[in-house]
Parts: C-alpha cells; structure tokens; sequence
C-alpha cells in the first residue's frame, strides 16, 4: 500500500454496486413523483380515448362475443406501456451518458456493466409500479373487470413486465451504441408505432385490411398482447405465453451482450 | 517509495485521422500542481481522459499513482478524483446523497459515507444546501459540489478538467482557494485551464499543450521569461504630449509603441525597475500621465510567441 494516513474504502461487490445505483435511480421516482404521474397519465389517455373511440367494436364480427371493449383492451395497454417503459430505459441510460453522471461512476472503481444492471432493476420495478397504478386506475375509473379475475390478470401483469424487462435490454444496447437521447426518440418512436398499430392490441386481427394483418400476424407484440389479453380474459392460452417469454428470453439476452459491449467502449472522445 | 503520482511516456491518441495527442510526456512529483495550459481542442482533456483510464492511449504509456493507466485502470480508478469542465452531480439527488453515492460505491458502510459526505459538505459550504436537490445549485455550488464528489475517496491524486471555466469571479477564487488546501494536505493535482493567470497562482509547474504537442513546460516565471515580456502601458494626459513621451523614453534606451488610437505609449520592459525609468523619463520631460500600468504577458502572448519560435525553427 501506499503512505496514505486513511485507510482505503476496499470496493464494494457487484451486488451492492447494484443495489446502491438502482437505489439512487429509484430515489430520484421519489423525489420527483411528477415523473411517476406521467407515466402513467399517457396510458390513461389512451385508455380512455381508445375506449371511447373503439367501444362500438366489442360485439361486432371479429370481437369475442360477451367481452367489453375495455376489458378487451386494457390487457393489450398493459404490454404497451411496458414496451414503452423500455423504450425509456434507453433515454434514461443516454441521459446520464450527456450530464456527465455516467462519466463520474465510470472514474470509479466499479464494474461498469453494474450502471447497465442497476438501471435494468430499477426500471423494472419502476414499470411494475406504473403497471400496478394503471391497473388500479382501470378498475376504479374505467369498469375494468375480465372474466379471468385477479387469478389472470396477475399472470398477464407478469408476463407484461417480462416483456418490458427484456425489451428494455434492447433500448439500453441501441443507447449505448448510439449515445443520443434525440436519436433514441426518434428510433423509438419509428419502432413503437407501427408495432402497436399492425398488432392485435386494439382491434383484432381479422378486422385488419389484409396487408396490415401479414405485418400483425408476424409482429411479435400480437403475440405478447394476445397472451396477456387470453390471460386476463380467461380464454384459451395455447402456446402463446410461452412464445412471448420464449421471443423475450431471446431479445433479453442479445440485448444484454449488445448493451454490454456498447456500454463498454469508451465515454468520452 | 515512488513519489511520482503522474509518469507519461510518450503518449499518442488519434481519433481517426486526428491527432489529438503526439508524443507526449510528463511526470508530477507527489503533492504538486501540474498546470496544463492550452486552448480549447488543445489536446487537454484527451490527455485526462487518457490519465483517468477513460481512453486508452494509442501510442505510450502512462502511470497514476504508481498504475499502469491500461492494465491496471482498476486501481488507478481507485486512486484517482475527475472534476470535469462540466459539473457532473445527480440532479435528482441532494447534495448529501451525491456524496454519500459515490462513498457507498467506494465500499463505505452507510454510516461511515453519511460522515464523509457532512466533512465535505462542510468545507465545501455546502452544509446549509446538503439537503436541497442538486438541480437546486447555482453554476458555483455544482461546481463545488462536484468538486467534493470527486475527493469522496481522499485520492492519491485528482484531475481538475477546466474547474473554472464558467464561473463567476468570486466562485472561482473560491475554488482556488480549495485546490491550495487539498495540495496543502499532500494530494497531488493536475488542473487544465486556459487561462494563464489560474496556472501562475496554482501551479508548481506549468505544461504548455498546442495541436496535441507539449509546446513549452516550466515554472510560471520561467515560461514567461521564455516566451514573452513586460510590457508598460502609458495612457496620456494630452494627446500633443505624445512625441515628448516617445523621444523621453527611446532617449532612455526604452523601444516605445505609439498606439495612438489609444492615446498611449507602450514599451517592453525587463524588470520592475525599468517600471522607475519610464516614470523617471516621462516626468523629466514634463509629460502628465492619465494612467499608467504594468502587463504581464497573457496566454495568447505565450501562444503567439510558442508559435512564432515554431516557424523560425
């Protein structure tokens, strides 16, 4: 060692380098609950415009016969504001790249890849926060009561967050590699739209005119929302929840080696 | 002992086709100031982010605190302080919680960074503000704050990146006045900066960087002596009084400038004594004098004469 008269703090594991960050990005929710309100204000509008909107739908041909059209729709909102929760992971991880507060923690003797997990965590629960009010908030203002009970919506809530989390991975390696909150939004917004649309998250399928439905046969939010939505809705599940975990098992790990790397080049230039 | 904290071999960086870095080596003993002076795109902060572990150089090597910057970045990382030329705090946190982040990450129990954070808030004067969210501060208290943040870990050795630039007059001797202290306590320091002025007053010694290149490097006095001169600034008190004061001073061995639009006489001068000839000169010959003033030479004076040596050689 050194002639140093102090003694050296040794480092901490990467563990607590986890939980210390997710700490201090969950701290900043607390601090600042705006942030929490409009996160979930936006999925509320589009809950009630869409349900307003769309409401003459449910009992028409393609519906499922006896589901309201919010409790048809609310499952498919629940995936939505996920993807777009992961979409915000991104940002964020830019963000802390452009105020310099990614550049103090990586002068540190950490891990860096425990910046990336930390954010991953903390976003994660987060997302789980925002879905839990939403659901509240579609009980009590919008009627929302499925037939499969809390029994399904849990499951679906569940399987909602999976979807984010893995997604989430993927907006955190676009941000490490493209280092820019502008492109992001862009990226994001190009991506999300079309997803959501050409899915079956507001109209079913065979409502589609026939080359939107192609796009939303192959989209793999369809098969997230249909899981969520057969769920809650206590229909028949088949195989779909365990191809929506199976394509998020995928997108979770590519995103995460991506993110890594990207992550891992160097800040500054 | 090794009581070199900064050893620089050599080192090259070039992004692409850009040389940012070109040769270029130093070494800074244990408890001084490096001043590293230079203009923006100088090569600065490339060779920070070098030091810092945050780059890799592409040619040389270098040593912090005993480290190799490459091969053993971990250590070093754990040895060093990063103030950078913007204020890195964590807007969503209090000052108090800045602090204690960053001693937690370093391995200290809560309690042990709850009392670092509250030493350093308070010789940061900060306690009245510990509790405010960062986005609260001011240009100065960020500054200061950030500045804490990067002493959390009492490093061996701390990088100042430009600490000043941006701050008014009275946070920047403020600021001064905190990098004499931590020197005073042993920590050995590497400051950028651009202005000649912050390097006299804090450095042991000064590098001069240009285009990536270690221009010049000495102690204030040396480099000044080197590169430019003293010059005596003589405002007039009549305008018509102006060859008197001319002929007064060439008479008295002086090189005097008319810089009429100014209605001044300036002249370079070797020593403060020479100070006395042009008073002595100017009064003997019955000139009033307006205003009268002695400059040091600036960093541009520095840069101008660096650059004029460069093409005679």
């Amino acid at each position: 060692m050194t002639t140093t008269i102090h003694n050296r703090w040794q480092g901490t594991t990467f563990g607590n380098q986890v939980g210390i960050l997710a700490g201090r990005s969950l701290r900043a929710l607390i601090s600042d609950p705006k942030l929490m309100i409009f996160s979930v204000l936006q999925p509320l509008i589009m809950l009630l415009l869409f349900s307003q909107v769309f409401s003459g739908i449910a009992g028409t041909g393609n519906f499922p016969p006896g589901v309201s059209y919010i409790d048809y729709l609310m499952p498919a909102i629940l995936v939505t504001t996920g993807v777009g929760a992961a979409l915000q992971s991104g940002i964020g991880l830019v963000t802390d790249m452009k105020n310099g507060v990614l550049g103090r923690l990586r002068s540190l003797p950490i891990n860096p890849s425990s910046v990336l997990v930390a954010r991953s965590v903390a976003d994660l629960i987060r997302t789980a926060l925002q879905l839990v009010i939403l659901l509240v908030a579609a009980v009590v203002l919008f009627g929302f009561s499925p037939a499969g009970g809390v029994l399904g919506v849990l499951p679906a809530f569940l399987l909602a967050l999976a979807v984010s989390w893995s997604l989430s991975w993927v907006f955190l390696a676009i941000g490490a590699w493209l280092r820019n909150a502008e492109t992001m939004q862009s990226v994001g917004f190009l991506a999300m739209f079309p997803l959501m649309f050409a899915s079956s998250a507001f109209v079913p399928i065979d409502g589609l005119p026939a080359w939107l439905r192609v796009i939303a046969t192959i989209n793999p939010l369809t098969y997230a929302v249909d899981a969520s939505r057969n769920l809650s809705l206590a229909m028949p599940v088949g195989s779909g929840v365990a191809g929506a975990l199976l394509a998020s098992t995928g997108l979770l790990v590519v995103g995460l080696v991506a993110a890594v790397r990207g992550f891992r080049r160097p800040l500054a230039v | 002992m090794n009581d070199t904290m900064i050893e620089v071999t050599g080192v090259g960086k070039t992004f692409d086709d850009v040389t940012a870095l070109d040769d270029v080596s130093l070494t800074v003993p244990r408890g001084t100031v490096l001043g590293l002076l230079g203009h923006n795109g100088a090569g600065k902060t490339t060779l920070v982010n070098v030091l810092t572990t945050m780059l890799p150089p592409t040619t040389g090597s270098a040593r912090v605190a005993g480290f190799d910057v490459v091969g053993q970045a971990h250590e070093v990382r754990g040895r060093i302080g990063l103030t950078g030329q913007f204020a890195a705090v964590d807007e969503g946190l209090s000052g108090t919680d800045n602090l204690v982040l960053i001693a937690r990450l370093l391995g200290a129990s809560r309690r042990e960074a709850k009392a670092r954070a509250d030493e350093l808030l308070d010789v940061f004067d900060l306690a009245d503000a510990a509790g405010r969210l960062a986005r609260t501060y001011s240009g100065g208290m960020r500054r200061r704050l950030d500045l804490a943040a990067s002493l959390v870990g009492r490093p061996d050795v701390i990088f100042l990146d430009e600490p000043t630039t941006g701050l008014d007059p009275v946070s920047r001797i403020g600021l001064w006045e905190v990098v004499e202290n931590l020197v005073g306590d042993g920590t050995t320091v590497l400051l950028t900066t651009q202005y000649l002025d912050e390097a006299d007053r804090l450095a042991d010694a000064i590098t001069v960087l240009a285009d990536g290149r270690i221009v010049a490097s000495g102690t204030a006095a040396e480099l000044k002596a080197q590169v430019g001169r003293r010059a005596v600034h003589v405002t007039l008190a009549a305008a018509t009084d102006a060859p008197a004061a001319m002929t007064s001073l060439e008479l008295a061995g002086l090189q005097p400038v008319h810089d009429e639009p100014h209605n001044a006489v300036s002249t370079p001068v070797h020593a403060s004594a020479d100070l006395a000839v042009v008073v002595r000169a100017l009064d003997d010959a019955g000139v009033e004098v307006a205003e009268l003033a002695l400059t040091e030479p600036s960093l541009d004076d520095v840069y101008l004469a660096l650059a004029k040596q460069k093409i005679a050689a």
